[in-house]
């Protein structure tokens, strides 16, 4: 199959070019989207390294966004500020919450009373 | 949605309020059970059910490393930061997977129902050249996926990955 030769050359590709994320992983990933039936090799060895660099620049956001004083830690609502504040990451808005302790929530709700819609 | 209001622990208990919710559709999440829980209420990833939690994420010592190797010095990262990064990162993939299409389809056909002083015929007849024009592929920013032929479904990247922020500002001119 002339597939695998291709593949040769990404695996090669991926191990010098130190991509540390499993593409088969990745494969997976991207196949689970719709209208997507075959994906091409290269393609997934871009994606595999656009994601590692994704995650270089989510994480370098979230930690110069955080506390500036005590920027040791980078904590989950560094990402949620960043996220909701960056255009760049609207599209995280959904999975990336944020969070409120449950009392606050009670309080919140005996003050203003909510209907909940069922989604 | 699920909620489970008869729990009683509320320090450990943390609340996920998402911001576009405007209207009070509190996501209740426990802090120490799985974060499966907020997949499952979500209309999209009603599929996604199907899958075990290893399938669906990249490990999370993988993505660690890479927080790590993007974060200045050796700071440290908390562990609901690390599990949160996970699941950005497979909203990604599937975002760069099926968003890039859908916006090109989507600027294609309205293109196609004509702009100011673009007759009918030759919209379609340009169009149909650019397609397949390498002059129209470049001027695309970085990781912007182009159909490869219509009657295969195969994703190719015909574009070099430049800066991820390049995935977001898509232009159509």
């Amino acid at each position: 199959m002339s597939g695998d030769n291709a593949e040769d050359n990404v695996n090669h590709a991926s191990n010098s070019k130190g991509i540390s994320l499993p593409m088969t992983r990745v494969k997976l990933i991207m196949k689970s989207s719709p209208d997507v039936s075959s994906i091409n090799q290269e393609a997934l060895l871009i994606t595999t390294k656009a994601t590692e660099l994704f995650v270089q620049y989510l994480a370098l956001s979230s930690f110069n966004n955080g506390s500036g004083k005590d920027n040791k830690t980078l904590l989950y609502s560094d990402l949620a500020n960043t996220v909701e504040g960056t255009e760049t990451f609207q599209f995280l808005t959904d999975i990336l919450p944020k969070k409120i302790f449950a009392r606050d929530y009670l309080k919140l709700i005996e003050e203003n009373p909510i209907e909940e819609a069922d989604n | 949605m699920e909620e489970d209001r008869s729990t009683t622990d509320a320090s450990q208990l943390t609340l996920g309020i998402s911001g576009e919710y405007m209207s009070g559709g509190y996501v209740l999440q426990s802090q120490d059970d799985d974060g499966e829980e907020s997949l499952n209420d979500h209309d999209d990833v009603g599929m996604k059910e199907n899958f075990r939690e290893q399938d669906i994420y990249l490990p999370i010592a993988n993505v660690a490393r890479i927080m790590k190797n993007g974060i200045p010095q050796t700071g440290k990262i908390a562990k609901d930061a690390k599990e949160c990064v996970q699941e950005c990162v497979s909203e990604f993939i599937s975002f760069i997977t099926s968003e890039p299409l859908k916006l090109y389809l989507q600027k294609f056909r309205e293109a196609m129902k004509g702009e100011k002083g673009i007759p009918g015929v030759s919209v379609g007849e340009g169009l149909g050249e650019e397609l397949t024009d390498d002059s129209f592929t470049n001027q695309l920013p970085a990781g912007i996926i182009t159909a490869d032929g219509q009657q295969q479904n195969v994703m190719v990247y015909t574009t070099s990955y430049q800066q991820i922020p390049g995935v977001q500002q898509i232009q159509f001119s």
